[in-house]
């Protein structure tokens, strides 16, 4: 008898059912045997503090505390080099070790087993990533943070943390070599480098998809009045998960990877990845920037546009003055602020009656210029209209609470004095904000230098007031109190129109 | 009788020629150059010179403070620092260092050497444009994190080298978006500042003496991973 007459063997019954497990067991030995633990209490110590150490800083509300980590990637930041490098590492093992003929020529397809390395590579990274965000938000959270969490931003980073360890694995399987790992560690932070770019510079467009990109979609009230709106981070999911099955699916391609079958699944994957990163970035230029974010409409679901429910907490400052309860801590601050203009205008046409904190929001557009993002008044009796989160809070972003209180007392006399609240005034109108300023605490001369000012340009970028304005403004001070309320009483609904001249001051 | 005593030639044996032990100077320097790949990490160098070059060519920069503007040209220098440091790792372990008497010259020669070359790679590149702190602080920049890797090579071991210069890089960009000022993040003091030379330079002084005096640590996770 000779093997050619042999009776074919049918394949044994439990071979289908043994690929999984013995799968399972080599993913468990790549589990083990990983590098990648080897780097995490370094980037423990990193993300504690780049991420951690200054977002326990800031006030506690969850979209300013996770403003710098999750709106501006630090936390992919902290992560994204070094997963590149050690799964760049883990990439070139067998080739660095010369051992890639030896398990090319195995019974098991090189692509599957590269698949094992891979997927215990990024099961690491991800896991840390998990459970370091974790820990960040349970800490943060003492004792109590106000508003939702973005749990799309964090899935975002997640995956974004998959895609670097992908793409430094992919790397590192191709280029293998000792420099490959400092390679794809440096190239991991140039991107997160590039991307910080962009996003700074960068309004709109396929920018929006760089997970460094906080114009737009957070901060303002997200979380607080309205939440945070998931259209962008789901589409920076897509985007970055693309980005890690590519880099799988290439892995696939060559020849030594596996049969024709193998292959063309390899090809399949790899395409199903690019297309995936391409529709990410063709809907992020389909995104528009709303009252509450950024809003893909092929993404978006109208639930996620209802306000928060909330009871408000008042405080007295003259009137009524009600904020969300989340700005409790500020509510002294805001009725210290309002108490000493309050006290001069009450009772004058025009003035509000109470105040009202409202949702800080994003759209920037003609129609909502202004609103949302400094103090107004509107309806009837009037209504101080207060949206404190476009305003940096005491003990953010280089604020203390006596600049708080400055820059409210400043936004709530130009919001009397000037109707829209959007403009710049014009010199009647300076003068007049000037002395209600310097009646409130301001002195003329640490005007309008000295003060945070509402509005970007004008002229109260320069050092002083232009002589007629300060002029004007001296003679009115000097004034007494009761002749300048008469005056104000008589002429405001006529200076808020901008219809007086600065030569029609008394 | 064994070689183990004798520390000289026998009486009237020929002595070497003096071109050939040079040229088995250079040969050893060469093998040990070529162990380390420092061909590769001369061609990386030149590499981060040119990426230098076009980042300031084209005015690459990250808007915001300091620290952002500082992006490019440092991670450009924390780059060639971690090359420099992978280049420590050897292959032979125990058999070179028993047999290797010259191998701390070579050590210390090496990565001399290579900080020299990533200077002038660098110095090169910053014609580009205008470099932010000039060619004295790219050199206390580049000597320092490359000390710093050093160090970590010396700890860790030359494969994982790399994640000192990328930590120190990491942890410099956050010191110095939250204004600290002291002088072991030299990056963000003024390019003639004392301390920040001083740190800089103490720092890259330990590396190269612990990498040079001990050599890198052989970890076991080079070969088990």
């Amino acid at each position: 008898m000779t093997v050619t007459s042999a009776p074919v063997r049918s394949t044994p019954r439990q071979a289908p059912q043994a690929a999984p497990r013995n799968m399972a067991r080599l993913l468990w030995v790549e589990l083990r045997h990983n590098a990648m633990p080897l780097v995490l209490p370094l980037i423990a110590v990193i993300f504690w503090f780049d991420s951690y150490r200054i977002a326990a800083t800031l006030p506690p509300l969850w979209n300013t505390r996770l403003y710098y980590i999750l709106g501006q990637g630090h936390a992919l930041l902290d992560f994204a080099p070094f997963v590149a490098g050690v799964a760049a590492w883990m990439g070139s093992r067998d080739t660095r070790r010369g051992t890639g003929d030896l398990v090319t020529a195995t019974v098991r397809p090189r692509w599957e087993a590269q698949l094992a390395t891979w997927a215990a590579t990024v099961i690491w990274a991800v896991g840390a990533y998990l459970v370091f965000v974790a820990v960040t938000l349970v800490l943060l959270g003492r004792p109590d943070v106000w508003g939702g969490l973005p749990w799309w931003s964090v899935a975002a980073d997640g995956v974004g943390v998959a895609a670097f360890a992908s793409a430094g694995f992919a790397l590192g399987a191709s280029f293998p070599g000792r420099f490959i790992t400092p390679i794809a560690a440096f190239a991991g932070f140039f991107a997160m480098g590039i991307s910080s770019q962009i996003g700074f510079s960068a309004s709109g467009g396929w920018a929006l998809i760089l997970p460094t990109m906080s114009t737009g979609n957070f901060g303002q009230d997200a979380g607080i009045f309205y939440q945070f709106l998931p259209d962008l981070p789901m589409a920076r999911v897509m985007f970055l998960a693309g980005i890690a099955v590519t880099a799988v699916g290439l892995l696939g391609l060559p020849v030594s990877a596996g049969g024709p079958r193998l292959r063309r699944s390899a090809a399949a994957v790899t395409v199903t990845g690019a297309a995936a990163v391409v529709a990410a970035v063709a809907l992020a230029f389909t995104a528009q920037v709303g009252p509450y974010g950024t809003v893909i409409p092929a993404l978006h679901d109208a639930a996620s546009d209802r306000p928060v429910p909330y009871t408000p907490v008042c405080g007295n400052a003259g009137i009524p003055v009600c904020l969300q309860p989340a700005y409790r801590p500020y509510l002294s601050d805001v009725t210290t602020a309002l108490r000493p203009v309050i006290s001069q205008v009450t009772g004058l046409p025009g003035a509000p009656v109470r105040a009202s904190q409202s949702a800080a929001i994003f759209a920037t557009g003609a129609a909502l210029k202004g609103l949302g993002q400094i103090p107004a008044l509107g309806g009837s009796p009037p209504v101080l209209s207060l949206p404190l989160g476009a305003i940096s809070l005491p003990d953010s972003f280089g604020q203390d609470s006596p600049s708080f209180i400055s820059q409210l007392k400043v936004e709530f006399v130009h919001a009397l004095v000037v109707s829209g609240g959007a403009t710049y005034g014009n010199p009647a109108q300076q003068a007049v904000e000037a002395v209600l300023l310097q009646n409130a605490g301001i002195p003329l001369a640490a005007q309008p230098h000295a003060i945070p000012w509402p509005i970007s340009s004008g002229p109260r970028q320069t050092a002083t007031y232009p002589q007629p304005i300060a002029a004007a403004a001296q003679r009115l001070a000097a004034m007494p109190a009761t002749t300048r309320r008469a005056w104000l009483a008589a002429h405001l609904p006529a200076l808020r129109a901008g219809r007086l001249t600065l030569g029609q001051l008394p | 009788m064994t070689v183990a005593g004798v520390h000289q030639s026998a009486p009237g044996a020929t002595p070497a020629p003096v071109t050939g032990q040079a040229r088995g100077w250079l040969r050893l320097a060469w093998l040990y150059l070529v162990s380390r790949r420092v061909p590769a990490a001369v061609a990386l160098l030149a590499g981060f010179g040119a990426l230098l070059w076009v980042a300031l060519r084209w005015h690459w920069s990250v808007a915001g403070g300091a620290a952002a503007q500082m992006v490019i040209p440092l991670v450009t220098e924390a780059g060639a620092a971690a090359v420099i440091a992978v280049t420590t790792y050897g292959p032979f372990g125990e058999p070179e260092r028993a047999t290797g008497r010259w191998l701390p010259y070579l050590r210390l020669g090496a990565a001399v050497a290579l900080t020299a070359a990533a200077i002038g790679a660098l110095a090169i590149g910053s014609t580009g444009g205008v470099l932010p702190g000039g060619f004295a602080a790219m050199a206390r920049n580049v000597a320092g994190i490359t000390g710093v890797g050093l160090l970590c090579a010396a700890v860790l071991g030359g494969m994982l080298a790399w994640t000192g210069p990328m930590a120190y890089l990491v942890l410099t960009e956050s010191a110095l978006a939250g204004r600290v000022s002291t002088p072991w993040v030299w990056p963000g003091r003024p390019p003639l500042d004392r301390g920040g030379a001083i740190c800089a330079y103490l720092v890259f002084a330990a590396g190269l003496a612990l990498v040079t005096m001990r050599g890198v640590r052989e970890s076991v996770r080079d070969t088990a991973t």
